[in-house]
């Protein structure tokens, strides 16, 4: 397991809003990392479906169901994720997704709710950078930044050497420590924490969606 | 009559027939009536012969008369009278007696007389001699108890001989016994060792690594043979064992894989003809049966097989740039250029021939137990690798394959982790990485070794580490001066051999990665000596309180060294009077120079601009010393010498 931080690229914290398309912005990281010496390794994608529970099994009072999120991460291949907000997170193998299907009774997948960001896959020394762009339906609708660094599990420990990377190519939009963290500092990283980080990112995204930014097309 | 009734008168006749019981419920059992024949012969046992003879008629009509009323009468009442008349005879005749014993025996003579007159004829009578058994001689007596004993001793002889027979048949019995008993003790102890099923009347056991997960198709079936029909009267060999096994003619002898690295390239003509020596056969241990020995011979052999054939198999299959050679019972690989790695399937039956072929060329040298031994490590991982993919319990949801590949998908294992599961690295490749680690390890001693021995000055230690990976080991190279060790010792090397490189870590952390070649690691050894020198120079000069002037690692001036590069330093003496600069090649060896107070050079032209006194204080030129011709043995020492004659006296 690896730390990992995930920078909340939304577009409104991105210079995007000084007349760069997400796409210049994205071109713009990748560039700046390139230069910086890290290596192209593949593209990355993290994708994530929304999941509602089915109003026959909800109770009387009308109160609204939990959201689960179904995600997968190609750097685990295997894995498929699961999560109810502040809740527990689950993860398990690929079949799980033919699982979901069977539970049509009870999760109901709610209509184009897919989000996902895709990208490419930077390897700079320890590093493990992933600039992806975020995409729900046919729009992008943001930039997400993960950064990993594989030499140490506890992520606090190395928190401070990853804002300092992170600064080196995004200059002052480096984001505050991931709320992941905020109430186990000791506690060791692990995949789970990245799938909650994307969660959230996609959630914030999401929320936006209704107040277009100016810039974006 | 007419008048009156008829009375009825039932007449019954007297009963003719005798009673002869009567039973408790009345009924009579009678005597059956005589017949005619009967009652004549009764009648004629009445006739008193002796009364009525023809002497006198008057007897004889009395007795007629008589004779006519007896008929009528009762039988019993004749009797009584008869008796009576007989009674009262003696008193009629006195010479009764006389007379009686006359008659008889006239009678006895006319019937002697009728018998002669008969007999003479022949017609109706003979007379022969009555057959009577002689009696036996005089001797007889001893015949007989000769006879008797001769008899007797028959008999006894004849118990005994059944009794022998009997003992005989029941000791044999027990033998056999005893065999069968031993076999079967050695069929249970086989058992433990072996698994045995039967077919049909025969026992085959089953060789094969199957059951350890070997996926070889040799069935590796041996027969239980019961080995009983031994002549028990001859001496019973030692290392008689009711219990033989026959194994496949395949598997017949002893086998071993032969890894070796050759430095260059063998002839065409000697692919594929490896020497099959014999290796003697491993004694069996003292109480082991021998056939354990012969089986466990007999499943070297399959391992041996199967080790071979999986390795040809990858060696055929595997794209490498250059190809791996499959020859007969040899694999041919380069790992380095000029280097060849040949595994061989070694097998040999008993006969003698191979074994006398063997001795003669046989180099033991060129055997690399080490990886011989890996090989038969990583068949038995890979044996242990499809038997785990196999085993049950299995979730039924999860897909097949390795348990840990299954946990892969919960457990979240990025993809750095699943490659390393799925590593499909084969049998062949996995041999080659360790042989060319092994290689470029006892090459990498033999550099440093032979540098050792050829360089006095500076010394090279070498530590090895004693635990290793297969794929990695380290060495630990320092680089001291003799009697100064605890001075000099900035040079400390971590040399980490790798598989294809030797990546070394210098004391201060540098990392310089070398190629497998030889001659790059001796370059480097070499140029870190000539830096040793004139650090030791520096550790000299401090303890010597002489002062750096200047140091350099890469002294870009001079003459170009074709390995690395030279190192200079140049040290002042204490009071600053003399200066002493060092350079130091990896090639062009050490070069000392000195240089003297200006007022000590006698030779030194007078200069026009440094005419004040104090200038003399100045140091003058450097004059080189002839450093071969210094007295001690080492340079470090030679350095000390030098400094300590160059030092003012302090006293």
């Amino acid at each position: 397991m690896r730390p990992f931080l995930l920078e909340g690229g939304s577009v409104s914290q991105m210079p995007v809003a000084e007349g760069k398309s997400v796409q210049q912005t994205v071109e713009l990281l990748t560039r700046k990392l390139e230069m910086l010496g890290a290596e192209k390794q593949g593209t990355f994608c993290v994708d994530c479906e929304t999941y509602h529970t089915a109003a026959s099994t909800l109770g009387s009072q009308g109160q609204a169901g939990k959201l689960m999120y179904v995600m997968h991460n190609s750097e685990y291949p295997l894995s498929c994720f699961a999560l109810f907000e502040n809740g527990p997170c689950l993860v398990a193998d690929t079949n799980f997704d033919v699982l979901m299907v069977k539970l049509k009774g009870f999760f109901q997948s709610a209509k184009a709710s897919k989000i996902e960001t895709r990208g490419t896959r930077y390897q700079y020394c320890d590093f493990l950078v992933k600039v992806g762009t975020v995409t729900m339906g046919p729009s992008a609708r943001g930039i997400s930044v993960e950064v990993e660094y594989g030499p140490c599990v506890v992520a606090s420990d190395c928190w401070s050497l990853l804002l300092e990377f992170l600064q080196s190519f995004l200059g002052s939009h480096t984001p505050g420590a991931p709320t992941v963290f905020g109430n186990r500092h000791d506690a060791v990283y692990s995949p789970a924490d990245t799938m909650v980080q994307y969660m959230e990112l996609f959630n914030k995204i999401r929320k936006q969606q209704q107040v277009p930014v100016a810039g974006i097309r | 009559m007419s008048g009156v009734r008829a009375v009825r008168i039932s007449i019954e006749s007297a009963c003719e027939k005798q009673v002869q019981e009567v039973g408790l419920d009345g009924t009579e059992t009678y005597l059956q009536p005589l017949s005619m024949s009967q009652n004549l012969a009764r009648l004629a046992q009445r006739i008193d012969f002796s009364q009525g003879s023809g002497s006198e008629e008057e007897e004889a009509a009395g007795a007629d008369g008589d004779a006519q009323d007896w008929a009528g009468a009762g039988s019993s009442a004749d009797q009584d009278d008869e008796e009576g008349l007989v009674k009262f005879q003696p008193s009629l005749w006195p010479w009764d007696s006389v007379r009686n014993n006359l008659r008889s025996a006239l009678t006895e003579m006319c019937v002697l007389y009728d018998v002669l007159s008969i007999v003479r004829d022949k017609k109706f009578m003979t007379l022969d001699p009555v057959s009577q058994d002689a009696l036996p001689p005089k001797q007889n007596p001893q015949t007989l108890q000769l006879i008797s004993k001769k008899k007797s001793l028959a008999g006894a002889a004849q118990i005994l001989l059944k009794g022998a027979e009997r003992l005989t048949k029941s000791v044999t019995e027990n033998q056999e016994n005893k065999l069968q008993r031993d076999f079967n003790s050695e069929l249970l102890r086989l058992r433990q060792h072996w698994k045995l099923r039967k077919v049909g009347d025969k026992i085959l056991g089953d060789l094969s690594y199957r059951s350890a997960g070997s996926l070889f198709p040799h069935h590796g079936t041996f027969e239980v043979i019961k080995n009983t029909d031994i002549d028990l009267d001859k001496k019973i060999p030692e290392d008689y064992c009711p219990l033989d096994v026959q194994i496949p003619s395949d598997l017949e002898g002893s086998a071993y894989i032969k890894v070796s690295i050759q430095k260059q390239a063998p002839d065409i003509g000697d692919l594929g003809t490896v020497n099959l020596f014999k290796r003697p056969l491993p004694k069996s241990k003292p109480g082991s049966p021998h056939w354990q020995t012969k089986l466990e011979a007999a499943q070297n052999v399959l391992l041996c097989k199967e080790i071979f054939a999986q390795l040809s198999r990858e060696a055929v299959q595997i794209k490498s740039q250059i190809p791996h050679i499959v020859v007969k019972n040899q694999i041919i690989s380069q790992p380095f250029p000029s280097l060849q790695l040949s595994i061989s399937l070694c097998h040999s039956s008993n006969d003698k021939k191979s074994q006398k072929s063997a001795t003669e060329k046989q180099s033991p040298e060129d055997h690399l137990y080490v990886l011989e031994h890996n090989l038969h490590l990583l068949i038995r991982e890979f044996h242990k690798q499809t038997l785990s993919s196999i085993m049950m319990p299995h979730p039924a949801s999860a897909p097949f394959g390795h348990k840990r590949m299954r946990l892969s998908g919960p457990q979240a294992f990025d993809k750095n982790e699943i490659n390393s599961i799925q590593s499909s690295e084969g049998l062949l490749e996995k041999i080659i990485k360790q042989a060319k680690h092994i290689f470029l390890r006892s090459r990498t001693a033999a550099t440093i070794d032979s540098l050792a021995s050829r360089i006095e000055d500076p010394q090279i230690q070498a530590h090895w580490s004693n635990i290793n990976d297969v794929y990695e080991s380290s060495v630990k190279v320092l680089i001291t001066s003799q009697g100064y060790e605890q001075i000099c010792k900035s040079i400390q090397l971590q040399l980490n051999i790798g598989v294809e490189q030797i990546r070394v870590v210098h004391r201060d952390g540098r990392v310089i990665t070398l190629s497998h070649q030889e001659q790059e690691l001796q370059d480097f050894l070499l140029s870190q000596m000539s830096q040793h020198q004139v650090h030791a120079v520096q550790q000299l000069a401090k303890v010597m309180g002489w002062q750096v002037l200047s140091f350099s690692n890469h002294v870009g001036l001079g003459p170009i060294e074709s390995i690395g590069n030279a190192s200079a330093i140049t040290v002042a003496s204490p009071n600053g009077d003399y200066a002493i600069s060092v350079r130091n090649g990896p090639e062009s060896g050490s070069k000392i120079m000195v240089q003297f107070p200006r007022n000590q050079c006698k030779d030194l032209p007078k200069s026009d601009v440094l005419q004040d006194s104090k200038w003399n204080h100045l140091r003058g030129p450097f004059k080189e010393v002839q450093w071969n011709k210094m007295e001690g043995r080492n340079f470090v020492y030679k350095m000390e010498l030098l400094m300590s004659a160059l030092s003012p006296c302090l006293l």
